[in-house]
Formats: structure tokens, C-alpha cells, sequence
């Protein structure tokens, strides 16, 4: 029998497991299994690749790795109200009128909720605590406010998957400050963002038409506007004020 | 309609990304080095990966490694830097010529790539030493390197037959000097 031809390039890829038509696979292993020359020049190809995988990890600089770990922490920042409590000590009387703004929409949502059908959302009236305008929290809130508005606005141009992207977003978006709000104890916060993501949940349900989808957008959009300017106005009173 | 995508709304903590990034950026920065040869590009890659992969968060599958999720997209952000720095770097070559390009940046990542493999590596061209990093370092698929390089399956075979030759040879030949 004479022995069928076997290509260094071709062991190469039957190493790799890939770039190989099935049947050439099937070839070459025929091959290996009764040419002893062949098998052993694999053999030697394997080692020599195996060595070539002996890379060592490179340890980046202390500082470069610093810098990374500050992407992440400048990243969720932008994106979250800050975890640690302190911050809420020195809140002035002001974050009173930012919890107000949001109790009034939370409020307005679970009437909207009623006359819609759907099941309301328990809202009721809590305990204020001190804060202030120029807290992180309020401020990041505005921001997430004011982005799930800009997205709300933008809706109808965009693809389904595109729209299940941005509901998505806003989603995970409102449960951190659910979430912040929460550790904060500011269950009242935490309640009307809640209230937005069933709103969300129904404008992304599958039973939920196309008509009645772009209604509850707009009504929403309509309820993050007041917040909105809730929120605004009360910037300017403690402007005022100072 | 969208209620699928809502279902996975569990999304990888601040914290798990720091611990990603204490356990895990070596791995990143030392692939994203073999690909750039230049440090300075190198963390740019890493950087822009964590910055994509929060922001994109949400995308992640939960069933897979975070660590190993960052790592892929930040080779593909070493890629792209590559291709920004340097239009056409992997457009096919007639002459198979080794790399006689080294700036000072690259003679700096040599120093700091002191095991054989790196040296070997330098014998190789842009593509042949990216194909190789991505084939035999990164376990791609050979049709995810020609598509990512925009090249086709045949050249990325050629491109990493070739590389594997010659580092088979350099090798050979370091053991050797090293008996010696």
C-alpha cells in the first residue's frame, strides 16, 4: 500500500481542529494511525506548538491598573447615585422638595395606572429626609430622568430591537436607583421609580398593542417632563434661598 | 415583543468588575501587548474594553465569564487600534518579509517581553504574528480571524502556517543558543 502524502501545513491545521474539510481530517488520521514516520513527525509538531503556548502574562504597572479600576468607578458614578450613606448626612432641606416632586408624579402614575386598567401601584406619602439640589442623588436621578425622557422621545424612530434595547436600559437604569434609593431609605423614591419600570413592562409587554404601547410612552413621557421640572424649579428656590 | 429581553435584567455588579480587573488585567494587557507592541496602546485597549462592557452590560450572557467577556472585547479593541494607527496593516503582502518597523515603543515592549515566545515573535509579519496570537494564544475560530481582520479564510491559513513555521525555526534556534 503506497502512503498517502501528508503536508506539513496540513498536520498543522489537524492540530488546530480547524481549516480542515472533514474528509481531510479522516484522511490525515488514517495516515497517522498506520505511517510511523508521519505519526512521529506530528508528535514533534505537537511539542513544538505546545511550547508556543507557554506565553507568560505580562503584569501592567500598578498605576495602569489603577486607571482601570477609575473607568469603572467614573463609569457607574455617572450612571448610579453613590453607595456609601455619608453623603445623605449633609443634604440640606432641599432633597425634601426633590422627594415631593417625586411623590407627586409616583401619585400621578398610580392614577394613570387605575384608569388604565392595570394594577396600582401602592404609593403613599413617607417621611421626608434632608437633602439637597446639589446631592449626587438628586443629580443623578435628574440625569437618568432626563435620558429615559430623551429616549422616550426618540422611540418611534427606532427598531423593535433597538427600542427593546432602550426599555432594557431605562430598566436597569431605574432598579440601581431603585436600589440606591432603597439603601437610602428612601422608600418613597424607591416606590415611584418602580411604578416607571411597570409602566415599561407594559409599553414592552407582548399583549400590549401598538396604539395602546405609544399611549403609556406618552403619558410616561408626560410624567418624567413634571418630574422634570418639578426637580428644576426646586434648583431655583434653593438658588433663591442661597 | 420585548418581554424576552427584560427577563435578563441581571447585570455584572461594579463590583465584579474590579474584581475582573484585580484578577484578570494581566491576561488583557498582555494580550492586547502582543498584538500592539506598544504599552501606550495596549492600556488604551484595555480601557476602552472596560468602558464598552459597561456600558453594553446589559448584553452580557450571564452564563459566561465576566473576565473572559471583557478579555475578547478588549483583542478587539487592540484590533481596531491597530487598524486606526496603521491603514492597511493587514492587506496581503507579496514579499513574506519580518517586521523591520520597530520604533522605539516596540523595542521598549521587546524589553519587556523577555520570554522565548515574544522574542520568536518578532521574526513574524503584522498578520502573521496576529493570526498566530489569535489562533494558537486566543483559540479563535480561523473564519472569526478572517472576519475580524477582514481577510479571507485562505490567507489567514497561509498567514498562520507561515508564522508557525518560522517560530518552529526561532524556536529551535533560541533552545540551542540556550544549550550552549
Amino acid at each position: 500500500m503506497t502512503k498517502k502524502q501528508i503536508s506539513d501545513e496540513q498536520l498543522t491545521f489537524y492540530y488546530y481542529n480547524d481549516g480542515l474539510r472533514a474528509a481531510e481530517r479522516q484522511e490525515i488520521a488514517n495516515a497517522l494511525a498506520v505511517d510511523n514516520d508521519l505519526a512521529f513527525q506530528y508528535q514533534r509538531l505537537c511539542l513544538e506548538l505546545e511550547l508556543l503556548s507557554n506565553a507568560k502574562d505580562i503584569q501592567p504597572p500598578s498605576d495602569m491598573v489603577e486607571r482601570w479600576h477609575d473607568t469603572i468607578r467614573r463609569s457607574a458614578e455617572k450612571a448610579v447615585a453613590p453607595e456609601q450613606k455619608t453623603g445623605f448626612h449633609t443634604w440640606s432641606f432641599f432633597w425634601g422638595f426633590a422627594v415631593t416632586a417625586a411623590l407627586a408624579v409616583g401619585i400621578g402614575i398610580g392614577a394613570f395606572l387605575s384608569t388604565e386598567k392595570f394594577e396600582q401601584v401602592p404609593i403613599q406619602s413617607t417621611s421626608v429626609n434632608n437633602g439637597g439640589e446639589n446631592s449626587p442623588f438628586v443629580r443623578s436621578l435628574r440625569i437618568h430622568l432626563r435620558d429615559s425622557e430623551e429616549s422616550l422621545a426618540a422611540f418611534a424612530a427606532h427598531s423593535p430591537s433597538t427600542k427593546a434595547d432602550l426599555i432594557v436600559n431605562i430598566i436597569e437604569q431605574n432598579r440601581l436607583f431603585e436600589k440606591a434609593a432603597e439603601r437610602n431609605d428612601e422608600h418613597s423614591v424607591a416606590r415611584v421609580l418602580r411604578a416607571f419600570e411597570l409602566v415599561l413592562i407594559r409599553i414592552a409587554a407582548e399583549d400590549t398593542s401598538a396604539e395602546d404601547a405609544e399611549e403609556l410612552r406618552e403619558k410616561l413621557l408626560f410624567e418624567l417632563n413634571i418630574m422634570l421640572t418639578k426637580l428644576s424649579q426646586n434648583t431655583s428656590k434653593e438658588q433663591q434661598t442661597i | 415583543m420585548m418581554v424576552a429581553v427584560i427577563k435578563s435584567v441581571s447585570l455584572p455588579t461594579r463590583a465584579e468588575f474590579h474584581a475582573a480587573i484585580s484578577t484578570r488585567s494581566d491576561r488583557w494587557y498582555s494580550a492586547c501587548l502582543r498584538i500592539t507592541r506598544n504599552r501606550e496602546l495596549a492600556e488604551d485597549a484595555v480601557q476602552e474594553a472596560l468602558l464598552s462592557a459597561w456600558s453594553k452590560r446589559h448584553q452580557f450572557n450571564e452564563s459566561a465569564r465576566l473576565d473572559t467577556w471583557i478579555h475578547r472585547i478588549a483583542i478587539n479593541a487592540a484590533l481596531q487600534i491597530l487598524r486606526k494607527n496603521r491603514p492597511g496593516i493587514f492587506e496581503p503582502l507579496e514579499v513574506d518579509t519580518a517586521v523591520s518597523d520597530e520604533t522605539p515603543e516596540i523595542n521598549q515592549h521587546n524589553r519587556e517581553l523577555e520570554d522565548q515566545l515574544d522574542v520568536a515573535l518578532r521574526a513574524l509579519t503584522e498578520t502573521e504574528r496576529v493570526c498566530f496570537i489569535l489562533k494558537h494564544l486566543e483559540q479563535w475560530r480561523l473564519k472569526e480571524i478572517a472576519t475580524d481582520l477582514n481577510i479571507n479564510v485562505g490567507m489567514v491559513k497561509q498567514a498562520l502556517f507561515r508564522g508557525v513555521r518560522k517560530l518552529r525555526l526561532q524556536m529551535a534556534d533560541l533552545q540551542v543558543n540556550n544549550d550552549d
